[in-house]
């Protein structure tokens, strides 16, 4: 298997652990423990018999000591569909030349949907773009290869909403890649929805440093999603720029957060595996 | 080269200086850069002010530079001006029959033109003629004109050679060689004189005081004359000379007698020419009656003509005397000959030849009002300035600065578009 550029990556990211942050519901076994409680070798605890139980769970040997009966449990283990959602709007080509928002987005789906691919779940992808993509979450060794050529062959251009992707992503976690600079308050809307619906949704925000620090002297910026939006941005108006910028930066996280919506801000100074592992390593903690 | 309006060109070229301040220091709209977060920038202004210490776009600012110049000396009205130098002269000369000795007149303007100051001589009486220095001596011979002058023909005549003049010096002086007559002076006179941009200096000659005017039929005219009434009135001295008046073809007789110095007038009055409407002009005086007309000879000189310029009468000198021939007749009906400017004519016709009269000196306001109130020569930048033609040069710079304003657009419009 070719992995291209990816290929350190996916060294980088190899033996992450990514659980979900909650029992999963699926019935395919996997690495994921299940709300189900079965007849696995994974002893969980008893629990008093009661009316209805299987009585072969019912332990013998605990009712002839006790003279008691205790049903033993065990827990399942099940896979977790993932779906990646990545943002291809003209916002995330920035900054020119090097498109480093749009690199980190990509290495970012791919080295999570790696991680998850290792622990046997089923991995999709979404690209929002000019050229949508879909592909939808398989667990077969090639869907990694697939999601690498649709994600080099994209151009991010355009705008784009994320809202519909959420709603019709056919997997019970769904990391969105983006820069939040689209339809915000409509992918908002829809990741209540699904966090209602007991899915597993991160907003990976990707924040480019030239955002933070745009380059010295008087520039006239262009939004690229909308070019008829141009500003003076020089000395004196950088100051008010940046406290706008965080102050939104900081207004979005705790909305999301407010939301059950799993927020994570990713610099694009900062390293894909590095990204990969804060991500999964942190809902390995929230997970224990 | 010099301009003929240097404050055009002072504007250009201080419109030319802004713009290279305006190059150094601009409002301008800085180079473009995407940012997607551009909505968080505060929607204040669209341009920046930057001052630099050398021009940008040096290209266009050299375009808008030579613009700037090459209208300003368009419209500046460039000239290549000749070398000149302090002075010209324009000189009067008056020829009219006011003046008392014309060799003087010639004399004075000899005098004149011997420093060396180009001049042009012009000659006047009621005409004007401009002749060369050189050509002096040819006005020595003759005698001045019989007719009356004209200080505004001569002033008119001035003002145009004063142009010319103007080119090749830096002041024009406006001699005037005259006896100044009251009868020179006109009512276009003073207009005139505040037209020239300068004083008139006035060399004054001897007036002509004597008279020659007196006269007397040889013959008394019958009393059903129609010619009776107009020289009924003239006072005759013993001095007077004699107008001989035939009724038919000059003969022999008539020749010598004006030979003498007399005068012989053919004046068949009474011929059975079929009158009709005329206009007949001798002089100033005109009249327009029912005359009858006849063909008079055509070798003498014209004193007399037709309302179509044909000759009415012609005079012939032979020896010290002359012999007219007058082609008007008078119909045998009508009071015509009771009309005093008929009257005047008929006088004139009868008079003798060169005859003279006596003129009367212009009073002390109208020479003071010639001569002016200041004492300096017309200036030539004045002169030049109310007649000076468009120079080709200005049409050259306006289509330079046309070509300029293109290649300007061009090179900004092919400039390079705003990169992020």
């Amino acid at each position: 298997m070719s992995t291209g550029p990816y290929g350190a990556l996916l060294d980088a990211v190899r033996g992450v652990r990514w659980p979900a942050a909650r029992r999963v519901t699926g019935a395919t076994l996997g690495a994921h423990p299940s709300q189900l409680r079965g007849n696995s070798s994974e002893f969980s605890e008893f629990r008093p018999y009661r009316q209805g139980d299987d009585p072969r769970r019912v332990d013998w040997r605990l009712l002839a000591r006790s003279d008691r009966a205790y049903v033993r449990l065990t827990t399942d283990r099940a896979t977790f569909r993932t779906s990646m959602i990545v943002d291809a709007s003209a916002s995330m080509a920035f900054p020119l030349p090097s498109l480093d928002k749009w690199k980190l987005a990509r290495e970012a789906a791919v080295g999570l949907a790696s991680v998850a691919h290792a622990e046997a779940d089923p991995v999709g992808l979404a690209i929002a773009g000019q050229g949508q993509s879909v592909l939808a979450p398989r667990a077969r060794r090639s869907v990694l290869l697939e999601m690498m050529r649709a994600l080099d062959a994209t151009t991010p251009a355009g705008t784009t909403a994320l809202a519909p992707f959420i709603t019709a992503a056919r997997a019970s976690r769904l990391v969105v890649i983006t820069d939040l600079l689209g339809d915000f308050d409509d992918m908002l809307a829809a990741a209540r929805l699904r966090v209602a619906s007991r899915s597993e949704v991160i907003v990976v925000h990707i924040v480019a440093t030239e955002e933070l620090d745009p380059p010295a002297g008087a520039v006239l910026a262009v939004d690229p999603e909308r070019p008829t939006m141009r500003r003076i941005l020089d000395g004196e108006l950088r100051a008010a720029y940046r406290d706008a910028f965080m102050h939104w930066l900081d207004d979005t996280a705790t909305t999301l957060r407010a939301a059950g919506v799993r927020y994570v801000r990713a610099m694009t100074s900062e390293l894909a595996p590095h990204l990969v592992r804060r991500i999964a390593g942190e809902t390995a903690r929230r997970g224990a | 080269m010099t301009f003929l309006a240097p404050w055009a060109f002072a504007m250009a070229a201080f419109a030319a200086a802004g713009m290279v301040v305006l190059h150094l220091v601009a409002r301008q709209r800085p180079a473009a850069y995407t940012l997607p977060t551009t909505r968080f920038i505060p929607d204040q202004r669209t341009l920046v002010s930057r001052a630099a210490t050398r021009p940008r776009d040096l290209l266009l600012l050299l375009l808008r530079v030579l613009l700037l110049l090459s209208a300003g000396a368009a419209f500046a009205r460039p000239v290549l001006a000749p070398s000149r130098g302090a002075l010209a002269r324009v000189i009067l000369l008056d020829r009219s029959r006011a003046v008392a000795s014309a060799p003087d007149v010639i004399a004075r303007a000899r005098t004149l033109v011997r420093d060396g100051i180009p001049s042009t001589i012009i000659a006047f009486d009621s005409a004007v003629s401009v002749i060369q220095a050189t050509a002096l001596d040819s006005l020595n011979g003759s005698s001045g004109s019989p007719t009356i002058g004209s200080i505004s023909a001569a002033l008119i005549a001035a003002r145009r050679a004063s142009v010319v003049l103007a080119e090749r010096a830096d002041s024009v002086e406006l001699v005037l060689v005259s006896p100044l007559a009251a009868s020179e002076i006109d009512a276009a006179t003073p207009r005139l004189r505040a037209e020239w941009p300068g004083a008139i200096r006035v060399e004054r000659v001897a007036l002509r005081t004597e008279s020659s005017s007196t006269w007397r039929l040889e013959q008394a005219l019958s009393a059903d004359d129609q010619l009776g009434p107009a020289v009924a009135g003239d006072r005759v001295d013993a001095n007077a000379k004699i107008t001989r008046l035939v009724r038919h073809e000059v003969t022999a007789d008539d020749s010598a007698f004006a030979r003498s110095g007399a005068t012989v007038v053919r004046w068949d009055s009474t011929s059975t020419a079929r009158a009709a409407a005329e206009g007949l002009a001798l002089g100033d005086d005109v009249v327009v009656a029912a005359l009858g007309r006849r063909v008079v000879s055509g070798t003498g000189r014209a004193i007399a003509r037709w309302a179509d310029g044909s000759v009415a009468a012609s005079e012939v000198s032979l020896g010290s005397g002359c012999v007219r021939d007058v082609g008007v007749a008078i119909p045998a009906a009508g009071d015509i000959a009771l009309h005093p400017p008929f009257q005047r004519i008929v006088r004139g016709l009868l008079a003798p030849c060169n005859r003279t009269v006596a003129e009367r000196a212009a009073d002390s306001a109208s020479v003071a009002l010639i001569t002016g109130t200041t004492r300096n020569a017309a200036r030539a930048d004045v002169l030049r300035g109310r007649n000076d033609r468009p120079s080709p040069l200005s049409r050259w710079l306006l289509a330079l600065a046309i070509a300029f304003a293109l290649t300007e657009m061009l090179v900004r419009a092919k400039a390079a578009p705003e990169v992020a």
